[in-house]
């Protein structure tokens, strides 16, 4: 099974933490309070960056510090390379924030991932998060409170803004992963079932899906596959979009009736989610929610 | 990406797969052509389905039959997207119609096949047809992919089994070489010897692989002007769609969900937006250029009458945003319209200060911002 959950205390790897955003989301992830235990960078002359000390290999890394947990913060030219590295070394979580993976490397990640039992959420993913414990990539603090929401999203900036209307009216989140929006990609939000189902901080889910390929219609099968009994809530994004035409994201290309706003709306609804209309919607409908709450 | 049939069949000849000849044609100046010999078939040249039924595949057997089915169909809309080529090819006759196609299947991580006696019609028509349709899933190699495909033609018509046999040793090539998402060619005409020729092809590149794909860069170079979104993303660094001509609000925007949801939301509310716009402001890195590029796509709007700047900036300092988007203004004068600004993130006061010497009012609530878009436009 899939498992974002990360303990406290538990240690981080940054592999390409030389790199411009290496550096800056080193700080800012630590500031946040992801214990961050060695960088990885082919630069031979860096021995250590704010304290962090940095190795040549993810392996050299890992035998080190012990760390079961990477962020990949390097080029899309040489994301697959990095991952196989981090694979290789052992480590169990990879969260590759990365974009503009090839279609045909993430194909062969996923399997190398699937094969060694290693949960990958990207490529595209603005990261992952526990508030109160960690974050692993670029989730801006504003969106992020601790709570009983568990979280996924394909869009970065969308689930920033649900994540901030929601903290606004005090509703945080337990596990929040950005699972991307790349075609092919390490985690899909029905991969991800089976861990909200069991994780107990979790009462409810959000995804924040769009457009195009079929997997808020997964997700809904996986609802119903595994009985969820905890609420469930949708916000889909480009029900007004062309057809045939790439609205940023690579995935979200709808093709006749594949991938349409309509599509994800009847598979989700026929699961028990419930799917909204508007940002405004989602954010009062869920705060209601998290009110009457027994325990709330 | 994806691709035009035109477009698509040059791609496939590099990788000897042969297809009828064929001619673009943006125009009816057919006389300096090099024309096959006729009869043609004449076909529109847009990324939407359902061609033929529009009636925008036509067979012509004379130069004034061909002039005008090129004016009928040149500039004709189908699905929202104009016609602004058609290829003319020789018709092929005496053949039969197979289907194959070659899709990469996200979730198995594996390279989806599916292949059938009988082409011509829609995928979904033969999946529905019980027993045409046969498909599997496999590992993304050329000598998979083609040992599942020996395996697949079993038992067919014997003209048919040769033909996609030899069709899935090129089209592997093509997939894998190419990297490509999608590869299908509904007609496959078969003809009695076992030879064969694609009728269509349909091709959905990787925008992602373009820096290792140096034939697929060189064909779409020579044709930036059929695909505007791709080339404006291949040299801007941003995606910019106008999803209404006539729409009345410009959106500078980042974030391609959040963009799209603020469209959605519009024009739920019965407001015209213009565009789509990722700007990708954690790319800007201190220069104007890209702001400056956008602001003069939104002023081409004939009926844009605001500009709504929406940014939710996780790590983007919005006071050096604002500056750059100040700077950027004074640049377009062209675009003459109130400004609506709403922006959440790091250093938002500093923003605050720097847009109100342009006497742009700041928002952090976006409905608060939208309500000002809608006093604009009851005033322009």
């Amino acid at each position: 099974m899939r498992n974002p959950r990360i303990e406290s205390g538990s240690g981080v790897i940054v592999q390409g933490i030389t790199g411009r955003a290496g550096r800056m989301h080193t700080v800012r992830m630590r500031n946040f309070g992801t214990n961050i235990v060695a960088g990885v960078s082919p630069k031979p002359d860096v021995l250590e960056i704010g304290g962090v000390p940095v190795f040549a290999t993810c392996r050299e890394a890992v035998l080190a510090t012990r760390a079961n947990s990477s962020v990949l913060l390097v080029g899309a030219e040489q994301l697959l390379g990095a991952i196989e590295d981090a694979v290789h070394a052992g480590i169990k979580l990879i969260v590759t924030p990365t974009e503009g993976m090839p279609v045909h490397d993430a194909l062969r990640a996923r399997r190398l991932t699937q094969e060694a039992g290693v949960t990958w959420i990207g490529a595209s993913t603005p990261g992952m998060a526990v508030p109160g414990v960690a974050k692993l990539g670029f989730l801006p603090e504003a969106a992020l409170s601790a709570g009983p929401l568990g979280l996924m999203s394909k869009s970065g900036t969308l689930s920033y803004e649900a994540g901030y209307r929601l903290t606004l009216r005090g509703v945080g989140t337990s596990v929040w992963v950005g699972v991307g929006g790349d075609p092919v990609k390490g985690t899909y939000f029905s991969e991800l079932v089976p861990f909200y189902a069991s994780d107990s901080q979790t009462e409810a889910l959000l995804i924040v899906g769009e457009i195009g390929g079929r997997e808020e219609e997964d997700f809904a099968e996986a609802l119903m596959a595994q009985r969820f009994s905890k609420p469930v809530f949708a916000l889909i994004a480009g029900r007004s979009s062309p057809e045939g035409v790439t609205m940023g994201h690579a995935g979200a290309l709808v093709h006749g009736s594949y991938g349409a706003y309509t599509s994800k709306k009847a598979a989700l609804e026929r699961a028990g989610v419930t799917v909204f209309g508007s940002l405004d919607e989602m954010t009062s409908v869920i705060a209601r929610w998290h009110a009457s709450r027994p325990h709330g | 990406m994806f691709l035009l049939e035109h477009d698509a069949k040059s791609l496939l000849a590099l990788y000897d797969v042969p297809a009828p000849e064929g001619v673009l044609f943006d125009g009816v100046d057919i006389e300096s052509a090099q024309l096959p010999q006729p009869p043609w078939i004449v076909k529109a040249q847009i990324s939407a389905g359902g061609r033929g039924k529009a009636g925008l595949v036509r067979t012509a057997n004379t130069q004034n039959e061909l002039r005008a089915h090129l004016r009928a169909i040149l500039g004709a809309t189908h699905k929202g997207m104009m016609v602004r080529a058609c290829r003319v090819e020789q018709q092929v006759t005496g053949v039969t119609e197979a289907y194959i196609s070659f899709m990469v299947d996200p979730f198995s991580a594996g390279v989806r096949i599916m292949l059938a006696e009988f082409g011509g019609v829609d995928v979904e028509a033969l999946a529905g047809t019980s027993g045409a349709l046969r498909c599997a899933i496999v590992e993304p190699k050329i000598e998979v992919i083609t040992a599942k495909v020996r395996e697949l033609t079993k038992g067919l018509t014997f003209n048919i089994e040769c033909a996609l046999n030899d069709a899935g040793i090129r089209l592997a090539h093509a997939f894998i070489g190419a990297e490509l998402s999608l590869l299908e060619i509904n007609p496959l005409f078969v003809r009695p010897d076992g030879s064969w020729i694609a009728g269509d092809a349909k091709i959905i590149t990787d925008d992602n692989a373009m820096f290792r794909q140096s034939g697929l860069r060189a064909l779409l170079d020579s044709r930036a002007i059929a695909y505007p979104e791709a080339d404006r993303k291949e040299r801007h660094g941003c995606d910019y769609v106008v999803v209404d001509p006539d729409g009345e609000i410009g959106l500078l925007t980042t974030g391609a969900g959040l963009s799209m949801m603020l469209i959605d939301e519009l024009r739920e509310v019965g407001l015209r937006p213009y565009n789509f716009l990722d700007v990708r402001t954690g790319g800007l890195r201190g220069n104007p250029a890209r702001l400056i590029s956008v602001l003069e796509w939104i002023a081409e709007g004939p009926r844009v009458k605001v500009l709504l700047v929406n940014i939710f900036a996780g790590i983007t300092d919005l006071g050096e945003f604002s500056r750059l988007l100040i700077e950027s203004f004074s640049r377009v004068p062209q675009l003459d319209v109130p400004i609506v600004a709403r922006l959440v993130g790091t250093n938002v006061e500093s923003a605050r200060e720097i847009l109100a010497l342009r006497d742009i009012s700041l928002f952090t609530d976006l409905d608060k911002a939208i309500t000002q878009v809608r006093k604009h436009l009851l005033h322009a």
